[in-house]
């Protein structure tokens, strides 16, 4: 696989992972309960980009041991079994964002386990400290790993197959575009939005969301088959 | 007590926690906050807070007991009189998540 095409596949990959809404449900929330209990400007801004920045460092952690893990087990060898299962995965994961994805109900709630959305919401509800909006991003991007552990690990092992100076690059591109939906909501609410009107728009707009994740996940899945397996098998890459 | 003849207990949603009594405090800072939330400023969300309050508790006269969820979209209904997007807020603020 060449360079353009493993990072086309991390981009699409961090794409469908900054799709994923449950970081952004934390994020409106922490802001909405900030605002609401009469915060600084300041100091909203402080406890949401600390937030945000919770949310980077986990998904950098968590790619960067996909990736040491793959490179340690599978090397620079990743057979086509491999990238069958991950595939199976890309496309189960994708099914699944269709199906499962938002719970039947008025609003933004994720099937996710309830213990951790509780915890979320009460503890962002209660967070009045920076360093405790930290954690709460950390927590959030963990909480999701039921439905981002697909881009992940395909990214991790394109990342692997990569020259070392380009698997840095990789693991950049991700780390960004996967925080740009969290980013945009940050700057949204730094300037001056308004929380209902960013909810509003999420609500609005959720089936598109699910839809758009799910569809770009199984796209990702039959891209990666043919390119990995199909084209392999034929001898063409 | 919040009155004479009005309501004072407060059933808790679920019903997993224990029943509380009627804090016309705890009503109006809960909406200035989802005013404050929706971009209100301060001023108009204490007015709109002190507003829906009183029209909560003209409400409650009539009740002995209420529950939580009942008097959420009481507020709710009179807050959306005001300022529609606060009264979202205050009906979704249990369905971010």
């Amino acid at each position: 696989m060449d360079i353009i095409t493993s990072l086309a596949i991390v981009t699409l990959a961090a794409l469908v992972h900054a799709s994923f809404q449950l970081s952004v449900s934390v994020l409106t929330l922490l802001s909405g309960h900030a605002i609401g209990s009469k915060k600084s400007h300041r100091r909203t801004v402080a406890l949401t980009g600390s937030f945000v920045f919770g949310a980077g460092v986990m998904t950098l952690l968590l790619l960067s041991f996909f990736a040491l893990m793959f490179s340690h087990v599978f090397g620079n060898n990743v057979t086509s079994l491999i990238w069958a299962i991950c595939c199976g995965v890309l496309i189960g994961v994708g099914l699944a964002v269709w199906v499962f994805y938002y719970r039947r109900e008025r609003g933004t709630t994720i099937w996710i386990p309830r213990s951790f959305a509780r915890h979320l919401s009460n503890r962002s509800k209660a967070t009045k400290d920076p360093a405790e909006a930290f954690s709460l991003g950390l927590t959030s991007v963990i909480s999701e790993l039921l439905f981002i552990i697909a881009p992940l690990a395909v990214s991790a092992l394109v990342i692997v197959q990569l020259p070392t100076e380009w698997q840095l690059v990789g693991i950049a591109i991700y780390s960004v575009i996967s925080l740009l939906a969290l980013l945009i909501v940050w700057v949204a609410v730094g300037s001056g939005h308004s929380i209902s009107r960013i909810q509003k728009w999420r609500e609005t707009n959720k089936h598109f969301l699910q839809f758009a994740a799910g569809s770009a996940l199984v796209i990702l899945g039959a891209f990666v088959y043919v390119n990995q397996i199909t084209l392999a098998l034929e001898g063409i890459v | 007590m919040l009155h004479e003849g009005g309501a004072m207990t407060i059933v808790k949603r679920g019903g997993h926690r224990p029943s509380e009594d009627f804090s016309k405090q705890k009503l109006h800072d809960s909406i200035v906050a989802a005013c404050l939330s929706a971009g209100t400023p301060t001023g108009l969300a204490e007015q709109i807070g002190r507003t829906v309050t009183d029209a909560v508790i003209s409400w409650l006269h009539t009740r002995p007991e209420v529950t939580s969820h009942d008097l959420r979209l009481t507020a709710t209904k009179h807050l959306r009189t005001h300022h529609p997007d606060a009264a979202y807020l205050y009906e979704h603020h249990r369905k971010i998540l």
